[in-house]
Formats: structure tokens, C-alpha cells, sequence
């Protein structure tokens, strides 16, 4: 990514948010993408056969009509914010981890698992169990990652992508067998216990997810700008030989990154286990692991950055299913409309990347 | 006869900086024209304007006739002007004649290989660049890379070379070798720019100088009518003669870095020590083993046997960061992926190797306000001319990219320094400095290895000198009446 967004920052989020978007040329650029996006996505409609402007204010209805919306599109927002956090530390680190989709996958069921296991448990306890087995499980699953790259000199891209496919056949598995629900004639858990479900927020239907998310991006911007171990990631993102040179270790920094980044992930599907769906579900986070990419490279990957990127990317799903639903355009449609977005916004950022 | 090229009232800043200020200059055909001027004082900004790399805020540039505006690299190069940079754009896994046929819209639409090579053997004969068409790149040493870039440049049929520091990594017959073809295209009429801090090579081969100073003119001259202290004076404001260490003009102390019949990749059993107050010049041609050592020494290249103690603890085997905790410095010779992360600030390069440690730092939390506060006064105690602690390295000239590397190692106070090409890039007037606190060093205790190609670096300030040559130590000698004889004799790697 961006070289000249790795230097120290001022220490005041904002600031350093406004820094890392300046530094990008987010200021002008980003607003002609945008402007791009919303041309295509009116063409792509009218394509469709319907009003685009009909669209429009399906999307805007959708995604910030009323509370429940907005709370569907902050829940929507949080996974990718989570695992986007730490795609963004392994990336700024130069190691190029895919691997958040099957470690989100995976840390939905250790969730699940733990918090079966803890039925009787108190409220607050039961919670930070059973997101503490989702984290677990994440790391556990980058940690296979790791290993086989560090110790087989895997490249990381096979590792963590192809691991993603075991993971999420792992978790069928463990659905068909151990965590299954017996009897549901569907890939799913029994329900959770209620102590460990996730509050909402007061006056929203969005869970306290999005909450833990912005604590999680404050870390990481603070790991990243703040401390030696996220000086030294910033440096092996740029420069592996001066990384040796300046006597940090490669292996233990990839394996700080790494787990750190599988915890994230793990976290993004306990959270989405116990604060939306209230059980393991076959398939309950396909893609979300792609999104994480997306919504670290929108955000420069800059944690707090990617807040910002993941809340336009749930809004803008959340809107495009209402308008799907509202007014019949294909699905597809919705994709299309993401990736194209994505694509103006990336091309944007690369203009100034020099 | 009308200039080949002409550049007037030349400007272009940035930000605050007014990195070239008004500069005329012009070359003729057939002539050398040596450009020269303090670290920072404009030089390659103005080339890269000449060449369409960046645009100038003012200003005219009229080459062989026409007038040259909003161009591009590509346009320069079409218009007949060459830059041969300091890091080669070569693919290595390609042959020469490959790598010269890329991208030459001049070749034809079909790659003639065949005929190429003839063609390239012929030309490379014509100018004496003794060049092998067929031989990949990744066999051939730095002047040898320099040559097929020189040569590409004759094919295009450039009329005019811009050669930014193009000396500074070569050995020293490479680097004879390289101002014989430069005469040999100013017979053909080639006009050629030739920046260079080293003033011996300037005098020996060009026909003028223009010395640029804080990005305006500060005097020009034709060099049969200077001396070197007066280009000296040109460029620094004052003269600036070598200084003189007297071996054993001070007490030594204890041995700090012993090393016993050190053996890795590309190097013969090797043994020596430095004491505290002493500096130990390493001599020697380039690519000798000179980067082995001093990588080995610093612990970034496995060690096969032997041993190396620093401040008396066995160091042999412990990572960099503990070898830095015992007391060495180490300035790497290549300064742009080991020195130094060009694309950080000032100040995180010069907290690169001390982020655990105060004032940027402790184990857990870095500092930053304290670091920028630590940061200001390096950068004036070492003259790093930057805007400020938050400029990003790599937008900072050659030589005081040099001075941050400088800056970092030395103000930690260091026992033992191992030094490698320290000066590289830098102005005289930067090396003296160098130079000085190299001296200072030694004054207060430390043991300093210093690894130079410069022999009259290694001969102004060191105790003993030691000669490299094939892998191993060909010699050592207190630095009293050397016999340079001897040392040539050795640098060649002929036993005397
Ligand atoms: N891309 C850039 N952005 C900001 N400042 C720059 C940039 N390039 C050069 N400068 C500044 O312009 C001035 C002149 O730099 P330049 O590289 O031309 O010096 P130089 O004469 O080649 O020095 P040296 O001998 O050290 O190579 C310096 O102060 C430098 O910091
Ligand atoms: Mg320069």
C-alpha cells in the first residue's frame, strides 16, 4: 500500500485520519469516485429497466430510513470493520493474509463452542467466554497459516487462501457432528444460551458489536502509530532488509500480525454468532472475508480509516438490498454496484500513491 | 556555436524549498561539463528537469534547437538526452542485448537478436565499453551495468548524458575506465553532465565546472584555470583539507572487537582486533568481501566459524538488536534498502535501530515528542537539511540521506563502529565532518572499523591499515609511511 502513509502521524485520531486521507488525496479524488460509482449504479438501474432515481432513494430509505435500518447496516458494518482491522495490520506488515474468511468462519464456531460450554455462566461472563473462543479460534486458524508459511516457506497468499476452504469445511463438520443441532434437518447449532447473547445498543437494533469494533480500530491505530511493535510492522512493510538491519525479527513479527489478525477475525464471527443469528449457521459469514480486504485497502489501512470504509460498505449493502427488494432489480445488481465502487475508490487512491 | 543545450532562470520548489533558484546553464557538443555543489544544493533536481522526470516552476530549456516544455522522460530521451541513474533500470535476468532492446521503439518492430548483438559488439568496441551481448546482467559487476546503460544511451543516439554521481559505487579502475569513455564520447561529440563530489575525477576529466549552491548559481569555471582547494572553495564557502590522524598518538585501550579466524560466505578465515581508541582502515577494492564482513560483524549474515567478541562478549552468534545493546554502531554501505526505509520520516529512520530505547522510546511505547525533540537537534548537530523531522527520507538528496544514516549510529554513543562507504554521496565538506566525528570517536574510546574504497580517507585518519582482497586480509600495516606500493600491490591481490 501507500509507502508515505507508514511515517509517524500525530497522535490525535482525527488528525491522523485527516493525515492518512490527505496523504492519499482521499480530499479531491475520492469525491470523483464516489460521483464515478453513483453514475455507473444509475446506469446499471436504468439498464435494469428501472428509475434510477427510484433506486436512489430505495438505497437511501434502506440504509438510513429508520433505527432498525440503521441498526441492520451497523450490524452489517461490524464484521468487515473487525477482520477488515486486521487484514490492514498484516498488510501494513507486507504480509498479504486472505485468510479472514475462514478465520471468521472458524471463530463463529469457537464461539459457539464456548458458549455452550458455559450455559450456567453470569451474563458478562458468558460474553467475553464465548468472544474469547471466537478470538481463540481465529488465531488458532491463522496460526496453522503461519506455520506452514514461516516453517514450509508456503507463500502466505496459498496459505491463508487455501485454508479458508478447510476452514469452511471444517465447520460443516463440526456442524454435522459435535456443534450440530440434532434433527434441524439444516447445517445449524442449538440456540445459544441467553447469557451470552450480545446486548443491543439503547434505542437501536444494532448489537454492541459496532461498539467493540471502534475500541478495536482505537487499539490498533494506537499498536500501529505507538508502539515499537508497530514501528517495526511499518518497516517490514517497506523494507525487509532494513527490517533485519534495525534487529527486528520477521518471524515474530509475522507472528504477531498474524494472530492478532486471526483473533480479529475470529472476534468478527463470535460477534456476528452471538449478536445476530444467536446460533452457528452453515455459511453464516461466506464472503465477509473479502470484505475485510476491501474495507482495508478503501481505508488505506489505516484502522481508523477503515472505520469510516466498512460503514459505507455496510450502508451501502444494507440500502442496495432494500432497493433489490423494494423495487426488483436482480441482486447481482447489488455486487456489481460494490465492486464498481471499490474499483473507482482503489484506481482514486492509486492516482496519488506516487 | 549554439549550446546543445540551454537551461535558463530555472526554478522549482518545493514546498518552502528553493531547491533550484534561477539556474542558467548550457553544454555544448563535445564537451564535459562538471557539476558540482554541496549536498542538497540542487544538482539532480536540476537534471531531473532537464530530463522530464518533474516539471519546473520556471524557466526555459532550449535543447539542440527546440525548445523543450511540459516533456517527459520519454520526450527527453527521443529529443537525444540520456540520464544514466544511479540505481540501473536493468532486468537482471536478461541479457544484455535483451535489455537494450526493450522498450526501443529504434529496434524495429521484430526483434533481431542476431543482428543486434553484432551491432552491440561493434559499438561497445568503438567506445571501449568491453561488453559481452549475450552476458545476463546478473553477471555483470556495477561499472559493467553502468556501461550497458551507457550504451543504450549511445544507441539512441543521444547527444547529451546526464551522469548523476555515477562513480560513487565503483572501484577505482572501474572508475578509470568509466572517465576513458567519457572521453572517448566527448571525441564523438557526445556533450556529457557530470555530477560528482569527488573533485580528483572532476579535474582529471571535464572541460568546466558550474558549482551550484543552495540552488543558485555560485561560480563557474574552466577547469585548466582551478585547483582543487579552489573548487573546494566554490562549493563549501572554504577550504577543506583532509585531516591527519597520527598512529599512536594516543594511548589504546583494551581490544574491543576481536575477531578469530571468521569464516562465512565469501570470506577466508579472518582475524583481527580493534582497540578502544583505535581505527582500523580496511582497504581494498570493492566486492572483496568487504560487505561479508561488515555484515557479518554487524549480525545480519550467518557466521561459519570463528568467532567475534564485542566489548569482550562472544557476539558470534547473537542477533543485531543484542549487538547493538553490547555497543556497536554499524552504517551499511547500501543505504537505500538496509539504511535506511525511504519512504519514512527522518525521525523514524533515525530511531530505526533505538525504538525501545529513550528518548524515542521504551519497550512498549515509543515517544514521539520526545523523539521529534531528539530528532531537531541530530538534524542540526549533523547538518541533515530537511525541512523537518516529519520529511519523508526518500524526498531528501543523496547526501544528507547519508548524514540521517550518520546521524543515528554515531549519536548513540557507540564502542565499537563498524563503518562501510561512510561518506558515499557526501560533499567535502560533509566527508571532513564524517571524518571528524570518526576522530572524536576514537578520541573517547571507541574502536572503529573503516571499510572504505577511498584510500585517502583510510590514509588521513587511521592507526593501522589493513588491505582486503579476495575474502581475506591481504595485509596490515601501521598507518606510519605506508608503502602505497605495497598497498596497491596488495589491493590487487598479488601476494608481495
Ligand atoms: N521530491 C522532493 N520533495 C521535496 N523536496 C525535495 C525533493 N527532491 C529534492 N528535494 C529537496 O531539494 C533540495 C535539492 O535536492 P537535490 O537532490 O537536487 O540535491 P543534490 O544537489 O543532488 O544533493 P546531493 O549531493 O546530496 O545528491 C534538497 O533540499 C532536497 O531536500
Ligand atoms: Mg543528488
Amino acid at each position: 500500500m501507500s509507502d508515505a502513509s507508514n511515517s509517524l502521524s500525530p497522535p490525535a485520531p482525527l488528525a491522523r485520519l485527516r493525515l492518512s486521507l490527505g496523504r492519499l488525496g482521499l480530499g479531491g479524488n475520492i469525491l470523483i469516485a464516489l460521483l464515478l460509482s453513483i453514475a455507473s449504479a444509475a446506469l446499471l438501474i436504468a439498464l435494469a429497466g428501472k428509475n434510477p432515481l427510484d433506486g436512489f432513494l430505495a438505497i437511501l430509505a434502506g440504509a438510513f430510513g429508520d433505527t432498525h435500518q440503521i441498526g441492520v447496516a451497523l450490524n452489517r458494518t461490524t464484521p468487515y470493520l473487525l477482520s477488515g482491522i486486521g487484514v490492514a495490520i498484516c498488510f501494513r506488515a507486507g504480509i498479504i493474509n486472505l485468510g479472514a474468511e475462514g478465520q471468521i468462519a472458524l471463530g463463529g464456531a469457537g464461539a459457539a463452542a464456548a458458549a455452550l460450554l458455559v450455559q450456567t455462566a453470569p451474563p458478562i461472563v458468558a460474553i467475553v467466554v464465548t468472544l474469547a473462543g471466537g478470538a481463540i479460534a481465529g488465531a488458532a486458524w491463522s496460526g496453522v497459516a503461519t506455520i506452514l508459511h514461516l516453517g514450509r516457506r508456503v507463500h502466505e497468499v496459498l496459505a491463508t487462501l487455501l485454508l479458508n476452504f478447510v476452514a469452511l469445511l471444517l465447520v460443516q463438520q463440526l456442524l454435522a457432528g459435535p456443534l450440530g443441532q440434532f434433527g434441524a434437518g439444516f447445517l445449524q447449532s442449538p440456540l445459544m444460551p441467553r447469557t451470552a447473547w450480545l446486548p443491543k445498543l439503547a434505542g437501536l437494533d444494532a448489537h454492541i458489536g459496532i461498539g467493540i469494533a471502534v475500541v478495536a480500530a482505537l487499539a490498533a491505530s494506537f499498536l500501529i502509530w505507538r508502539t515499537p511493535f508497530g514501528f517495526a510492522l511499518r518497516v517490514a512493510g517497506s523494507s525487509r532488509l532494513a527490517t533485519t538491519y534495525a534487529g527486528f525479527s520477521l518471524q515474530k513479527l509475522t507472528w504477531g500480525a498474524m494472530l492478532l489478525a486471526g483473533a480479529l477475525a475470529g472476534l468478527a464471527g463470535g460477534v456476528e454468532v452471538i449478536g445476530i443469528h444467536r446460533r452457528l449457521i452453515e455459511g453464516f459469514s461466506l464472503g465477509f472475508g473479502f470484505k475485510a480486504v476491501t474495507v482495508a485497502l478503501l481505508g488505506a489501512l489505516e484502522p481508523m480509516a477503515i472505520v469510516p470504509a466498512a460503514l459505507f460498505i455496510g450502508f451501502l449493502e444494507t440500502g442496495s438490498l432494500a432497493m433489490q427488494r423494494q423495487i426488483g432489480v436482480p441482486s447481482a445488481l447489488v455486487t456489481v454496484i460494490e465492486g464498481l465502487t471499490m474499483v473507482y475508490v482503489l484506481v482514486a487512491m492509486a492516482g496519488r500513491r506516487t | 556555436m549554439a549550446a546543445l543545450l540551454e537551461m535558463r532562470g530555472i526554478v522549482r520548489l518545493f514546498g518552502d524549498v528553493r531547491a533550484n533558484d534561477g539556474i542558467d546553464l548550457f553544454v555544448h557538443s563535445g564537451e564535459i561539463l562538471g557539476l558540482l555543489g554541496e549536498n542538497g544544493s540542487g544538482k539532480s533536481t536540476l537534471m531531473k528537469l532537464l530530463y522530464g522526470m518533474l516539471p519546473p516552476d520556471a524557466g526555459d530549456i532550449r535543447f539542440d534547437g527546440a525548445q523543450l516544455k511540459g516533456h517527459t522522460p520519454f520526450d527527453a530521451i527521443s529529443a537525444g538526452i540520456a540520464m544514466i541513474h544511479q540505481h540501473f533500470m536493468l532486468i537482471e535476468a536478461m541479457t544484455v542485448t535483451e535489455n537494450i532492446l526493450l522498450g526501443w521503439p529504434g529496434a524495429g518492430q521484430i526483434l533481431r537478436q542476431k543482428h543486434m548483438a553484432a551491432h552491440i559488439r561493434d559499438m561497445s568496441q568503438r567506445f571501449g565499453l568491453d561488453l559481452d551481448p549475450d552476458a545476463k546482467i546478473s553477471s555483470l559487476s556495477l561499472g559493467r551495468r553502468q556501461r550497458v546503460e551507457i550504451l543504450k544511451a549511445i544507441l539512441r543516439d543521444a547527444k547529451l548524458l546526464i551522469l548523476d554521481e555515477p562513480t560513487s559505487n565503483l572501484a577505482p579502475s572501474e572508475v578509470r575506465e568509466l572517465l576513458d569513455i567519457m572521453r572517448r564520447l566527448k571525441s564523438e561529440g557526445k556533450g556529457i553532465v557530470f555530477i560528482s563530489h569527488k573533485l580528483p575525477e572532476v579535474l582529471d576529466v571535464c572541460d568546466r565546472v558550474v558549482v551550484l549552491r543552495a540552488g543558485k548559481l555560485a561560480g563557474a569555471a574552466a577547469v585548466a584555470d582551478v585547483s582543487r582547494n579552489d573548487l573546494a572553495e566554490m562549493m563549501v564557502g572554504r577550504t577543506v583539507p583532509m585531516p591527519q590522524v597520527e598512529a599512536g598518538d594516543q594511548a589504546r585501550g583494551p581490544q574491543q572487537l576481536s575477531v578469530r579466524g571468521l569464516k562465512a560466505a565469501g570470506l577466508e578465515a579472518i582475524t583481527f582486533d580493534v582497540r578502544a581508541g583505535e581505527i582500523l582502515g580496511l582497504a581494498g577494492v570493492d566486492g572483496n568481501g568487504q560487505l561479508e564482513l561488515a555484515e557479518s560483524l554487524a549480525g545480519l549474515r550467518s557466521i561459519a566459524d570463528g568467532s567475534v567478541l564485542i566489548c569482550g562478549q562472544d557476539a558470534t552468534t547473537t542477533s543485531v538488536a543484542e549487538r547493538v545493546r553490547l555497543g556497536l554502531a554499524y552504517l551499511p554501505a547500501d543505504r537505500s534498502h538496509t539504511a535506511l526505509v525511504k519512504s519514512m520520516t527522518v525521525l523514524d529512520n533515525l530511531m530505526l535501530r533505538d525504538t525501545m530505547r529513550p528518548p524515542y522510546g521504551s519497550a512498549a511505547l515509543l515517544t514521539p515528542a520526545a523523539g521529534r525533540a531528539e530528532a531537531k537537534v541530530l538534524m542540526a548537530e549533523y547538518d541533515v537539511r530537511a525541512p523537518g523531522p516529519e520529511s519523508v527520507v526518500g524526498r531528501l538528496s543523496g547526501g544528507n540521506q547519508q548524514k540521517v544514516v550518520i546521524a543515528r549510529e554515531l549519536a548513540r554513543k557507540p564502542q565499537v563502529v563498524v563503518a562501510h562507504q561512510a561518506t558515499w554521496g557526501l560533499d567535502p565538506g560533509a566527508t571532513r565532518f564524517v571524518l571528524d566525528q570518526m576522530i572524536a570517536l576514537r578520541r573517547e574510546g571507541a574502536a572503529i572499523l573503516y571499510i572504505s574504497s577511498e584510500l585517502e580517507e583510510i590514509l588521513s585518519i587511521s592507526d593501522r591499515i589493513a588491505v582486503m582482497a579476495g575474502g581475506s586480509f591481504a595485509g596490515i600495516v601501521p598507518n606510519r609511511n605506508v608503502d602505497l606500493r605495497q598497498i596497491g600491490l596488495w589491493m590487487s591481490g598479488r601476494a608481495a
